[in-house]
């Protein structure tokens, strides 16, 4: 008997009839609207029927009636809040399509006041903020009232949420979505500080974006391990990157630098800053604070330090910017994205092409390290860093590069030429100097291992050796924790090597070869012993390279099995090279000079006649590894030919293990595990070596040893060579000083 | 004009026929031009039209002038193209009437029989102006004549010639005001008292395909009628709603009969109607839903009744008839029975409800009440009857508010009148239905136990 049960009656029977006859269900709603006007079911349920049949204009038309009729009912809201969360969302699924249009039929007015008070009952600050943008973005004239606001809201919900990493959901909606609009519009005035502010938290979002590594994804994946279980190669494969909070399609950011720098044109023309109103790229605004940077020592005050904050802001971003884009080149894992196509990583290293060469050469450009280090010991303690002057010739040295290997090398020395032009520029006055590093500690770049890595390159390049071992030591211990992860191809223990390989790099550049030679050492020995087939490339590029060297250059090296080996072993020689060829006598240094140079032969053919002529000079040589380690034909060849007459009878004692060679020829079993097998034989033998060159047995097991040697000549000389590194470790670091 | 007769008659049927019409055209153009008032066609030229046009013989020795079949069609052509060419919407008209407008005299049958040749044919070949001729004349001329022009309609275009519905179809882009005249012709031919006198089920079609791409399309000639409301007695209503209501209302029951009679043929058709019939039912409520704004506008709110009582009490009167045949027939209620009678009852009462909240309908509810008394039981109805519980003690009732846009939605926001205020807002000039608000303490014994 009351009008709430008529009403229920009503609506009841327009239900019922709805899925059979939808018209007659209409029919009784308009029936019923028109004797209770005011009842909220009633019109609820009209609209629910033209929503469900997805009719935009009708339901649209019962929304608009229902917000300002019932502006108080919940389930209003509710409604709006679909609605405005499918305005939000980026699916495409037909309901929520459907949704967008309704709101779309609705007048401006009503969009504005729904999206205000939805706003106004949202507690999610995200979500909220996503409201606000969405009536920011359609109703540009309420950007003046609420954009700085909310962007103050998003950055403080950073801080009170506790998000670490600036590439958050707060962070993106700020810079990518009320940025724009709130530096866009011109009816707001906006002080140059606050503008500052904002375009370094959109700065360190972008650089923190681009230079995202692929851990997050590995951080998915264990969120998520269930799934990816039955699929291990899907996610890992994939470029998938989410950020906390959005959707994988809004947490993508189109051409990040390109944004990055369409916030600094706008914002360098509203701070009025010096030079060209549009910043064309950032190769251009390096130029145009270069040339601000000439009259600041002549400013004072205001203008002066209006002038810094430009030109620090501007020479920071280049700097960031080219450095990424060397380090994405040079060690591309470390970034999400970059992976996939470009080439494995490339080390920074002392340019040993040559290595072959005379050793006068080298002693001349080496003459002032080698002085040095004779300095240092005297005075280790105090010389512990690098003076100013630096070994290498500073900015003028010369980074190689085989070009074949590195299709976009041009590039990559031209973003480190520039990120370094950039960081000397920031570092140019004491003023701009605190003002980058207040920017640095405020990004905390300092755990930046990416930026590390530039950092480490460059100060090699400037030649601050002892520094950059420091930074190269520091970043070992960054990256070491994950040593247990060895693929079975050797690059994820490569990739780890390569700090060491820079710092024996290094370590030879400032004449300390026993530290060089420990730090590549410990790099062979976690080497897996290389196949033939990988040897070729590298000897084609040395050719090439012998040719356009010059001083002490440097060059990036292939961090690839088929390159790091080589190289280390052009490294030893370039160790013992000096030693072993000094005037007074060191037979162990010229022997391992002489296994060394079987590598690349016959490019060191020059350097072993030289190390025959110092041996038919000292009359004699010992070198007890020479038949373990001497495979070359030719070597073989010229050794036999120095015992004879002709030769000038020199006597060599190349045979401490000749018992064993001659009695066990059991080719089967490793040289070294002959050797380790054959211990107690060898100590039997001794007398062997007591009457050495005299008897006749002694000669017999010469020509034996070295018909055996040549049988091995088609042994793999890099597996020989690998062996010679891992079993006469001790002895090889023992013979440096 | 009479003194052409002696030059008309040694010619034949044809050229005398169009002779007059040629000397008919400059007749009334000067009649027009000089301004007579009222500008009317006088006896002599009118006795000529019979003769030589309608071929009426003029007395018993006169022979039988007869025109040949294709004499007759090209008659009517030049008569389209006489229509057609005529700028003069006035002279078209005078014209139009002179021929057309019945006489009460022996030549009507052939007037008659001649115009629905050429209503026809203008249908055919989309010649507007003549549709716009006609929809006048079905405006002035008496409902009997209006259903026997609309009857030829339909037999040509649903019943003849299979197929050539689309032709017809086209007519409410053509002539809206041709449309809406001839679904009020319609509708009150077909009153569903008989087999013969249901719906073809592709006129059905038709006007609920064109009531549902335009409701205002049933309001046409009432939008265009001026203010006076001078309807010629006992011509067609000023919309087809009355008819409409009528149709949906006594549907559930004719049909159903329809379906028993054709029991051993397909029944595909009988879903198909109820669909249709529950299509238009809305429709119709949506016009009504229009009303309010279109009334206000007019200044009309209240005191236009645009279904008159009288047909709703007929309409009334029908439904308990056709319900108590219903039981008779079946004898024991079956519940298929039930639920077309409870049907058309939930029609009824929706159709009174939202006409009389609309302004459509005005009378009180005791009125209504009186009227349905003798109707079987039906809860909507009982609701309706008794109208809304007053204390209505919603916490969410806010005053309504109004859109500019309410004319564009299927489902328009309600006047801003409660549905029972506007007869005592706007007292109606209807003295046999004095404005009386509902009384809010009455109780009702019958009122919904649901």
């Amino acid at each position: 008997m009351s009008a709430q049960k008529d009403c229920e009656f009503l609506v009841k029977r327009a239900r019922e009839l709805v899925s059979d006859d939808p018209c007659a269900a209409k029919a009784w709603l308009i029936t019923a609207r028109t004797l209770y006007p005011t009842d909220f079911n009633i019109q609820y349920e009209m609209y629910i029927i033209e929503r469900n049949a997805e009719r935009t204009a009708s339901a649209g038309r019962l929304l608009y009636d229902m917000f300002i009729n019932f502006p108080d009912q919940p389930i209003v809201w509710r409604e709006i809040s679909v609605i405005t969360a499918a305005l939000r969302s980026d699916s495409q699924d037909k309901h929520a399509q459907f949704l967008r249009a309704l709101f779309e039929t609705l007048p401006g007015r009503v969009q504005c006041e729904m999206l205000l008070k939805a706003t106004e009952q949202c507690f999610n600050t995200l979500e909220k903020a996503e409201m606000l943008l969405l009536l920011l973005k359609r109703f540009p004239e309420s950007v003046v009232q609420h954009g700085v606001n909310l962007g103050e809201t998003l950055l403080e919900a950073e801080v009170s949420e506790n998000v670490e990493s600036p590439v958050n959901c707060f962070r993106k909606l700020f810079v990518c979505d009320v940025l724009p609009l709130v530096i866009n519009n011109m009816d707001m005035r906006l002080p140059a500080s606050l503008m500052q502010k904002y375009i370094l938290k959109a700065a360190e979002f972008y650089i923190g974006y681009v230079t995202r590594g692929p851990s997050s994804d590995a951080q998915l994946q264990a969120s998520q391990d269930g799934a990816t279980l039955k699929s291990p190669g899907v996610s890992r494969g994939s470029q998938r990157f989410v950020i906390d909070g959005l959707s994988e399609k809004s947490s993508v950011v189109a051409e990040p630098w390109e944004r990055l720098l369409d916030i600094v044109t706008v914002v360098g023309a509203r701070c009025e800053w010096q030079g060209d109103k549009g910043q064309r790229s950032y190769i251009d605004m390096l130029q145009r604070v270069k040339e601000l940077c000439r009259y600041l020592p002549g400013l004072e005050g205001e203008t002066r330090l209006r002038y810094c904050s430009q030109v620090v802001i501007c020479a920071a971003l280049v700097l960031f910017r080219s450095a990424f884009l060397y380090v994405s080149a040079v060690q591309p894992s470390l970034f999400q994205g970059v992976g996939a196509m470009t080439s494995g990583p490339w080390i920074l290293v002392e340019d040993l092409s040559s290595v072959y060469s005379d050793v006068e050469g080298d002693r001349a450009t080496l003459k002032h390290a080698h002085k040095k280090r004779k300095l240092a010991d005297g005075r280790e303690k105090t010389m512990s860093s690098d003076d100013e002057e630096g070994l290498g010739k500073g900015r003028g040295r010369h980074i190689l590069v085989n070009k074949t290997e590195m299709p976009n090398w041009s590039e990559t020395l031209e973003s480190f030429r520039t990120a370094r032009e950039s960081w000397d520029l920031l570092h140019s006055h004491d003023g701009l100097e605190a003002e980058f590093k207040k920017i640095c500690a405020a990004w905390k770049t300092e755990s930046w291992l990416w930026f590390r890595i530039f950092l480490s390159d460059m100060i090699i390049h400037q030649g601050h050796y002892r520094k950059a071992v420091s930074s190269l030591h520091q970043m070992a211990s960054v990256q070491q924790p994950q040593p247990a992860q060895q693929s079975p191809t050797g690059q994820a223990s490569l990739e780890h090597h390569r700090a060491l390989i820079q710092q024996a790099s290094c370590h030879y550049a400032l004449g300390e070869y026993r530290m060089a030679c420990e730090k590549l050492l410990d790099v062979v020995s976690g080497l897996v012993p290389p196949n033939q087939e990988l040897t070729k490339a590298p000897e084609d590029l040395s050719r090439i390279k012998s040719k356009t060297r010059k001083g002490n250059d440097l060059r990036l090296l292939p961090c690839t099995r088929g390159a790091v080996l080589p190289f280390c072993l052009q490294l030893m020689l370039a160790c013992f090279k000096l030693r072993a060829f000094t005037d007074s006598r060191d037979d162990l240094s010229l022997g391992h000079v002489v296994v060394l140079l079987q590598h690349d032969w016959p490019q060191g053919e020059m350097l072993f006649l030289k190390a025959v002529d110092k041996i038919c000079q000292q009359g004699s040589f010992q070198y007890e590894n020479f038949f373990n380690y001497v495979t070359n034909i030719d070597m073989l060849e010229e050794f036999a030919y120095l015992r004879t007459p002709e030769g000038g009878r020199i006597q060599l004692e190349l045979l401490p293990n000749q018992g064993m060679l001659i009695k066990n020829p059991s080719p089967a079993l490793g040289v070294e595990l002959n050797t380790l097998l054959l211990q107690g034989v060898q100590t039997m033998d001794r007398h062997h070596t007591v009457t050495r060159g005299i008897t006749k047995g002694v000669k017999e097991d010469f020509r034996l040893a070295m018909e055996r040697q040549v049988s091995r000549c088609g042994e793999n000389l890099l597996s020989v060579l690998h062996r010679f590194c891992i079993n006469e470790k001790i002895i090889i670091i023992q013979s440096l000083p | 004009m009479g003194d052409i007769r002696q030059s008309l008659l040694p010619r034949d049927v044809l050229s005398a026929a169009k002779e007059l019409l040629y000397h008919l055209d400059i007749y009334i153009c000067n009649m027009v031009q000089s301004g007579r008032q009222p500008p009317q066609v006088d006896s002599k030229t009118l006795d000529l039209i019979e003769e030589f046009i309608l071929h009426t013989p003029k007395d018993r020795n006169a022979p039988v002038r007869r025109m040949s079949a294709l004499q007759e069609l090209q008659l009517l052509e030049i008569m389209c193209s006489c229509f057609q060419e005529q700028s003069r919407d006035t002279v078209r008209q005078l014209m139009f009437s002179a021929l057309f407008n019945l006489q009460g005299n022996q030549a009507d049958e052939s007037r008659m029989a001649l115009l629905s040749k050429l209503v026809s044919m203008a249908v055919a070949v989309g010649r507007v102006p003549i549709l716009e001729c006609a929809a006048t004349w079905l405006q002035r001329t008496h409902r009997v004549y209006c259903v026997r022009l609309a009857q030829v309609l339909v037999d040509d275009y649903c019943s003849m010639v299979p197929g050539s519905g689309p032709t017809l179809h086209n007519i409410h882009s053509a002539s809206p005001r041709f449309c809406c005249q001839f679904i009020t012709a319609v509708t009150t031919l077909y009153d569903l008292t008989s087999d013969e006198l249901t719906p073809p089920m592709e006129l059905l079609q038709m006007i609920v395909s064109w009531i549902q791409d335009d409701p205002r399309l049933v309001l046409i000639t009432f939008l265009n009628s001026p203010l006076s409301g001078s309807q010629p007695i006992s011509s067609l209503d000023v919309t087809p709603l009355g008819g409409l209501i009528r149709w949906c209302i006594k549907a559930p029951l004719a049909y159903r009969r329809d379906k028993k009679q054709t029991n051993n043929g397909s029944s595909d058709g009988e879903p198909d109607a109820a669909r249709l019939f529950s299509a238009l039912h809305l429709s119709v409520l949506q016009v009504f839903m229009l009303l309010p704004n279109i009334l206000n506008e007019k200044g009309l709110f209240g005191r236009l009744a645009l279904l008159q009582m009288e047909s709703v009490a007929a309409l009334a009167s029908d439904l308990s008839r056709l319900l108590d045949q219903a039981d008779k027939h079946t004898h024991a209620a079956t519940s298929d029975t039930h639920a077309a009678s409870q049907l058309a009852l939930d029609r009824l009462a929706q159709a009174l409800q939202v006409a009389m909240a609309s302004g459509a309908l005005l009378c009180s509810r005791e009125d209504l009440r009186a009227i349905c008394s003798r109707l079987p039981h039906n809860n909507l109805l009982q609701l309706v009857l008794s109208g809304p519980v007053m204390y209505y003690n919603n916490i969410h009732t806010p005053p309504l508010t109004y859109s500019p846009h309410a004319a564009h939605s299927p489902i328009p926001t309600l006047p801003p009148h409660a549905p029972h205020t506007p007869l005592a807002a706007h007292p109606a000039p209807h003295a046999q239905y004095p404005a009386q608000p509902f009384m809010t303490g009455m109780p009702f014994p019958f009122r919904p136990g649901h």
